[in-house]
């Protein structure tokens, strides 16, 4: 048995009919863990009491008990904390930490009984594209390891894709995990705004993110997700899942086309119209629609995430936990702890979120980019009115070399497509479309989709739609 | 508006965000910041029209005011004081900042 053949549906099938324990079956992950790890730096930390956890879920099983995810070997990032084991959001100020308590979604994931393989490599605190910011150095591409996985959820898409775990959870901040999940041809869902709760996450930007999962298939994230989700008296920012009223779909979808006129990989677009062109087939109605405010969504982001942010990492003072360096004064304390245990880029985005904030500045970055946030949030839900989903490719390239984006600025671009999502809170997948060929590797790409709130049940029916298409075409 | 900012409002950042930086990173910033404001700064120049709107997005949640057993840190106070970096018994061990008038 190859673990890159099993989804969590089938495997849970076999483990249904005692074809498989789920010891063996972590084993077999564990197994391609050991395999490839040490090539693709996938994972920070594989637990070394899987056997123990597998065992637990097998003899839950020989007592009657049953559930889709009890006894499933899933990888988590390492900005979601597991009470007892370290989370250090690849950062080296979080080296050695313990987590005190469990994430909202790690306990309802125990609770179920699925296994902990370990925890994967990420961006430090979440913050980039490519997992090139982590401080335990980049997580390669599965599909071909001179490239970067994507990020920041970079070691959870790998994991998925590689066979290293059945499924993962990732963060979505401004793409996190549909960026990763369409550079390693996975699926990955950016849950509606508060769908998930935060507690127990490592928070970037609190507006914004969003806890989602990635899968080999649109089941097994709708399957992570109806698990995860739901309203959390620990995160007051979370809802009840029926919070938003279900729409009947209309099997309509928009595309901005504006959007798609310049900066795109040709081959990538080439995929993206014969998507289009299949769901049409379908039965689905495919219309051109205007997001006027849109090519703005970077920079708003990029302005608001990073205000967020730095406000979010002052809690990082080497007085309450983590890293703590010694100066001449308290002020030299906090700036030696902060100044050493930061890497490159969230000390850019510290002082960037510092500028925007200060005294001066606040009316021209961050109050502006927060008025046009709400422009940009009505613009989509007037788009959305009668609409199932707005499409786009969910990257403009396939995933890059390693190395190849050291300008921070051409590194923030990768998320053109992926920030609208977060910046209006809406529900946002990405689905495999396909590959393209370069330099004699075949690089995976992914297709879009972004609903209404509360409209992940939508996206899930186009998606499995899309997903049929994409298997039959490979 | 022009964004190109000084090495002085570099340092000055790096104080208000309490951070280190070499001297070799304090270039490294001004060019990157600078670079960045200048294609953030868009939303500054186009935004003029946009009317701030009164509506807003955000929710007021509210809550019980009461206690619950099931919260989080009940019985956590031993777990949340190995994470300090330095503790005396059950204390955070901080430095000295008040001193004595010579």
């Amino acid at each position: 048995m190859n673990s890159t053949d099993l989804t969590i549906a089938t495997a849970n099938d076999l483990l249904e009919r005692g074809d498989i324990s789920s010891v063996e079956l972590s084993r077999l992950y564990k197994d391609t863990i050991s395999a490839h790890n040490k090539d693709l730096n996938v994972f920070l930390e594989v637990f070394n009491d899987i056997d123990i956890q597998a065992k637990n879920a097998d003899a839950r099983r020989a007592r009657g008990e049953r559930s889709p995810l009890l006894g499933i070997p899933l990888a988590l990032k390492d900005n979601i904390l597991i009470e007892g084991r370290h989370a250090t959001a690849a950062s080296k100020i979080l080296q050695g930490y313990i987590a005190s308590y469990d994430a909202t979604v790690s306990k309802k994931l125990k609770d179920i009984g699925a296994v902990f393989l370990g925890r994967t490599n990420m961006d430090e605190f979440a913050m980039g594209s490519s997992t090139e910011y982590s401080a335990y150095g980049p997580t390669k591409n599965p599909s071909d390891p001179m490239r970067v996985a994507g990020g920041s959820s970079g070691g959870s898409a790998a994991a998925v894709a590689g066979g290293m775990a059945l499924g993962a959870l990732g963060s979505d901040t401004g793409g996190s995990v549909r960026e990763p999940a369409s550079f390693c041809g996975v699926v990955g869902l950016k849950p509606t705004y508060g769908a998930v709760s935060r507690s127990g996450l490592i928070a970037m930007g609190s507006s914004l993110d969003q806890i989602g999962p990635l899968a080999k298939t649109v089941g097994d994230a709708e399957l992570l997700f109806n698990t995860i989700s739901g309203l959390d008296p620990l995160d007051s920012t979370s809802i009840a899942t029926t919070f938003y009223p279900q729409r009947p779909s209309t099997k309509k979808i928009g595309v901005p086309r504006l959007l798609l006129t310049e900066g795109i990989d040709p081959e990538i677009l080439e995929h993206f119209e014969e998507t289009l062109k299949y769901l049409t087939q379908q039965g689905y109605i495919v219309i051109d629609i205007e997001l006027p405010s849109a090519p703005l969504a970077l920079a708003l982001y990029y302005i608001i995430m990073p205000a967020e942010a730095s406000s979010n990492l002052a809690r990082f003072d080497g007085v309450r936990y983590g890293l703590s360096l010694k100066g001449d004064s308290l002020f030299e304390d906090y700036a030696r702890t902060r100044g050493e245990g930061f890497g490159p880029e969230v000390r850019r985005r510290i002082m960037l979120g510092t500028y925007v904030l200060s005294a001066g500045y606040y009316d021209a970055y961050y109050d502006k980019a927060t008025q046009a946030r709400q422009v940009l949030t009505q613009e989509f839900s007037s788009a959305l009115e009668g609409l199932d989903a707005i499409v786009t490719p969910t990257t403009p390239t396939a995933a890059f070399r390693i190395g190849e984006k050291s300008d921070p600025l051409s590194m923030y671009l990768t998320d053109i497509f992926t920030v609208p999502a977060n910046l209006t809170g809406s529900p946002s997948l990405s689905v495999p479309m396909g590959s393209v060929m370069r330099d004699g590797r075949k690089l995976p790409v992914g297709f879009q989709l972004t609903g209404h709130h509360g409209g992940e049940s939508t996206l899930f029916v186009i998606g499995k739609d899309i997903e049929k298409h994409s298997s039959t075409a490979q | 508006m022009s964004s190109m900012i000084s090495k002085e409002e570099v340092l000055v950042l790096a104080e208000l965000a309490r951070l280190k930086i070499s001297d070799q990173e304090v270039e490294e910033l001004q060019r990157d910041i600078s670079n960045i404001l200048q294609y953030v700064g868009q939303v500054s120049a186009v935004t003029t029209q946009i009317q701030p709107l009164d509506i807003p997005q955000l929710r007021t949640i509210m809550r019980e005011d009461t206690f619950s057993s099931d919260s989080l840190l009940v019985g956590k106070r031993e777990v949340l004081l190995q994470a300090l970096p330095a503790r005396e018994g059950d204390y955070a061990l901080v430095r000295k900042i008040i001193h004595k008038d010579e």
